[in-house]
């Protein structure tokens, strides 16, 4: 049984999603990095255990990389991974809380919009029963569709307690800053799931875990073992220094989202088609037209599903 | 980032969709998608049982046969089952010989362009099985030699060892489950129950160990289901599966289901008929099992190697082990393995020494029983939520298989385990509350037809009253509460409340209103003026019945009846439909923990 481990991407499978896409690398990255961090923030608004949402978010990647980006809502996305994941846990959650979160988290008033506190404005992320049930619907059938594509591979082994069992193992509670070790290293594996590098998916939780206590115990300046004591915990030293740069890298990948769409909570197909037209890339080649039905046939059904429901 | 990303982009967008899609299939190793039904021959449908669909195909990539198992998606409304889901879950994760494995996922799109907004439909694919184990001892020409069930027993203890060491509970272990091909391989099957077990696993020589948290006692086919259970232990372990190891060795040995129980209580009183009465010795900490309260019974010894001298100390010794009543002491898996009863002459047959049987599933003999004993036609408007043939309460047949087939359906996530087809296996793993109330079932009938059916038949009497002493009967479940609907007049639904302090109150709720309520059955309208006299002087009975001491009550016949009986309809004024969905809430509930 393969608990502790995780299916990886496969290098092919990396190269395929990633190189040939019809968007810009940088496009992906930031998809890849607003969404994740539009899981999380819904994870903690639904008062999820952590272990859920990290799991939902390596769920989205993994999705992300056997189907294409621009096939579905991203956001849409984001709240299918994250039902489809607490249902399968000890706590799951009713589409409509979720569906209420996300009203509220892709508001104007979210505040993870923006910096300051935005105006609370109820009425901007109230959900008509209507676009209640066009949304559900629509996670449904995302469901499906993330099941489809991952061949039911739902199970996530997270690095984190792994990290705690090595912390242990290093002695790292007898000192003075353990506690703080710890803290930074859970905060590097939680980082490391908004990565677009998508980390998760190609290392696993073992080298993960080693990597972030790694970084964190340099930070709160507790020393480690003189030897290489990683390869204890099965990480070898080229993979410990990729995982250690990635993981370190995310901030510059959040500085430059943010510079190139604002300070917004969430970006969207359009915003992305837009910026594609900015680049001098015609959006709505590729895998986008086919989309374009996709959403006629389900405009469709919303309106259909609303009438039936009034 | 790990991966070369300067100028890939822009010459990707060239060409169509459909190029693009095929250059960026999904690669077939790694975590790759579901396959396509496609993929597979399909030979022809296996049955049509407790399973859902089951078909038997053959890969056209590697030529292997196997069975396709369908996922009916009843309740859409939830998405993707939750049942189902973690059974794949599960089996996704196993990897044992003993264990049936889970091969991938398929996927069949609907063909048409109208049906392309509906759900694509899943197929779980797994190795065909030719045999199951409960219709391979059906099977008159079939008979099991020794060595062949010492070695069909090492192999299920082998797959259950391997289960309890991973920390998962089967929790419906039987011999339907247990899947037998024609090279003697035995596999676990069925983990649609099945949990992760949050408690230290077995240690040679420490038994079942101990449970620390409480898991649902809503699990186990009951004839497979060990006393603990049976009396309502929540803490229970990895020996409740042992237990069902122990059933289903005596069924290898004596060629049928060693406990059939027809009711819980009665399932209790065959287990210690069988292996005696329980003792503070025998299995210390019974008095205090919730289930116990009120029990009561002559005490007896073990009659396990009077019924069992035919096959040797070596087996009565061993099924003794798996079939102590102390779950504590209760033998486990890995201990179970070492037993002499394998080291002795005659010593198992090795699996490809087993002669070759034609195929038998338990599904076509359920198939064939469902014909036999065929429910009546599921009544308009009754079924939503639950499926066709949804009422758990008929009690159709005889006391036997026939009837067994009448209870269980539940409105179940996954419908492709259990689908409502009348031959449904009855898998007790319902909370109480979904299955009581289908007294709205005949009542609210949509269309107000006359009830032409045969009234039930009585329960056997023998054994009721014996295990109750006082008020409360044993928290009987699931015939006795399947059978309640039909005693709406008798009201064995408030019984156990209303009967406080009256002794026997099973056999008094029932009997006496059988006959009436089969009277009244025909009748319809009647009926209808008396629901509504009942809504009106409910009050002033209640008063009555305040004052009186219950045996008074009880002799009053058919009139409490009719008092216990309007509470019974005021309880079923809820629509169908929520009723429907709101037990398939609870349902879910009971998954979950």
């Amino acid at each position: 049984m393969s608990h502790l481990s995780n299916p990886l991407a496969s290098a092919a499978q990396l190269f395929s999603r990633t190189s040939d896409n019809a968007l810009p690398i940088e496009l992906q990255d930031s998809i890849r990095f607003y969404t994740a961090r539009l899981t999380q923030a819904a994870g903690i608004l639904l008062r999820f255990p952590q272990d859920i949402t990290a799991q939902a978010n390596v769920l989205l990647h993994r999705y992300w990389l056997m189907d294409d980006l621009m096939q579905h809502e991203f956001s849409d996305v984001s709240a299918a991974t994250i039902y489809l994941t607490a249902k399968m846990s000890a706590s799951p959650r009713s589409l409509r809380s979720i569906t209420n979160v996300y009203a509220y988290l892709l508001s104007p008033s979210s505040s993870l919009a923006s910096d300051t506190d935005p105006k609370n404005d109820p009425s901007s992320y109230y959900l008509s029963e209507s676009t209640y049930i066009a949304r559900r619907n629509r996670l449904l059938h995302i469901e499906g569709q993330i099941l489809a594509a991952l061949g039911f591979n739902t199970h996530v082994a997270l690095p984190h307690p792994l990290a705690i069992t090595y912390l242990q193992t290093l002695d790292a509670f007898h000192g003075k800053g353990g506690k703080a070790v710890a803290q930074k290293t859970v905060q590097y594996l939680n980082t490391a799931l908004l990565s677009p590098q998508m980390l998760y998916l190609t290392h696993q939780p073992c080298a993960l875990a080693t990597a972030a206590i790694y970084l964190a115990s340099r930070e709160a300046g507790v020393k480690m073992p003189e030897n290489e004591w990683w390869e204890v915990f099965d990480t070898e030293r080229e993979e410990l220094g990729f995982l250690v740069v990635g993981m370190k890298s995310l901030e510059g990948i959040a500085q430059e989202a943010r510079e190139r769409y604002g300070g917004g909570a969430m970006i969207s197909r359009d915003d992305i088609r837009q910026e594609l037209r900015k680049m001098g890339l015609v959006p709505g080649g590729g895998p986008g037209s086919g989309d374009a039905v996709e959403d006629e046939e389900a405009e469709m059904a919303r309106m259909l599903d609303a009438k039936v429901s009034a | 980032m790990a991966l070369p990303s300067q100028g890939a982009s822009p010459s990707a967008i060239e060409g169509s969709p459909r190029t693009f899609a095929k250059e960026h299939q999904r690669p077939q190793n790694t975590f790759s998608g579901c396959s396509r039904i496609t993929d597979y021959e399909v030979l022809g449908k296996l049955g049509e049982g407790t399973f859902g669909e089951v078909h038997r195909a053959r890969s056209r990539k590697t030529g292997a046969v196997v069975a396709l198992k369908k996922i009916l998606m009843h309740n859409e409304k939830d998405g993707f089952p939750i049942t189902a889901l973690r059974e794949i879950k599960l089996l996704k994760l196993l990897s044992h010989p003993n264990v049936l494995k889970l091969e991938e996922m398929a996927v069949e799109h609907h063909q048409k362009s109208t049906d392309k907004r509906k759900r694509a439909i899943m197929y779980m694919v797994t190795p065909y099985m030719d045999h199951d184990l409960s219709g391979l001892l059906e099977n008159p020409s079939v008979t099991f030699t020794e060595p062949q069930i010492k070695c069909y027993l090492l192999q299920l203890l082998e797959g259950l060892r391997y289960l309890h060491d991973n920390h998962i509970l089967h929790r419906d272990m039987k011999a339907a489950n247990l899947l037998i091909n024609n090279q003697g391989i035995l596999q676990i099957a069925d983990f649609g129950l099945a949990r992760h077990y949050d408690e230290e696993v077995p240690r040679a020589g420490h038994g079942g160990g101990e449970a620390r948290r409480d898991y649902t006692t809503l699990v186990v086919t009951r004839w497979y289901r060990p006393p603990e259970l049976l009396l309502h232990l929540r803490k229970y372990t990895t020996a409740i599966d042992v237990w069902g190891v122990g059933c289903v060795f005596g069924e290898m040995l004596i060629g049928k289901p060693i406990l059939s129980g027809d009711s819980d209580a009665n399932q209790l009183k065959i287990i210690f008929d069988l292996v005696g009465t329980p003792t503070d010795d025998t299995m210390p900490g019974w008095r205090s099992l919730p289930g116990a309260e009120g029990l009561n019974f002559r005490p007896q010894p073990s009659s396990l190697s009077q019924r069992f001298r035919d096959y040797g100390s070596g087996a009565i010794s061993l099924l003794r082990e798996l079939l102590k009543l102390d779950w504590k002491k209760r033998i486990n898996a890995i201990d179970a393995l070492e037993h002499p009863y394998f080291k002795n002459d005659p010593l198992p047959a090795r699996a490809g020494d087993i002669p070759t049987f034609e195929e038998s599933h338990e599904l076509d003999r359920r198939k064939f029983r469902g014909q036999k004993a065929a429910p009546p036609p599921a009544p308009k408007g009754g079924t939503v939520g639950t499926g066709p043939g949804g009422w758990g309460g008929e009690s159709n047949g005889n006391q036997g298989f026939g009837d067994r087939d009448s209870y269980g359906h539940r409105p179940h996530q996954n419908g492709s385990r259990y689908p409502a087809d009348g031959n449904g296996a009855y898998r007790n793993s319902q909370p109480q509350e979904t299955r009581r109330p289908p007294a709205w079932r005949r009542d609210d009938r949509p269309d107000n037809r006359p009830d032409t059916r045969l009234p039930p038949r009585p329960p056997p009497v023998d054994h009721v009253g014996v295990w109750t002493d006082t008020g409360r009967p044993i928290q009987d479940g699931y015939r006795d509460r399947d059978r309640l609907p039909r005693s709406r007049a008798g009201g064995g639904i408030g019984s156990g409340g209303v009967g406080g302090g009256g002794a026997r109150s099973d056999v008094d709720t029932y009997i006496p209103t059988y006959g009436p309520d089969a009277g009244r059955r025909d009748d319809r309208a009647r009926d209808d003026r008396r629901r509504r006299d009942d809504r009106d002087d409910r009050d002033d009975r209640r008063r009555d019945r305040g004052g009186r001491i219950d045996y008074d009550d009880r002799r009053k016949g058919s009139g409490d009846d009719r008092s216990r009986n309007s509470r019974t309809r005021s309880r079923s004024r809820s629509p169908i439909r929520d009723r429907g969905r709101a037990s398939m809430e609870r349902d879910r509930d009971v998954y979950r923990r």
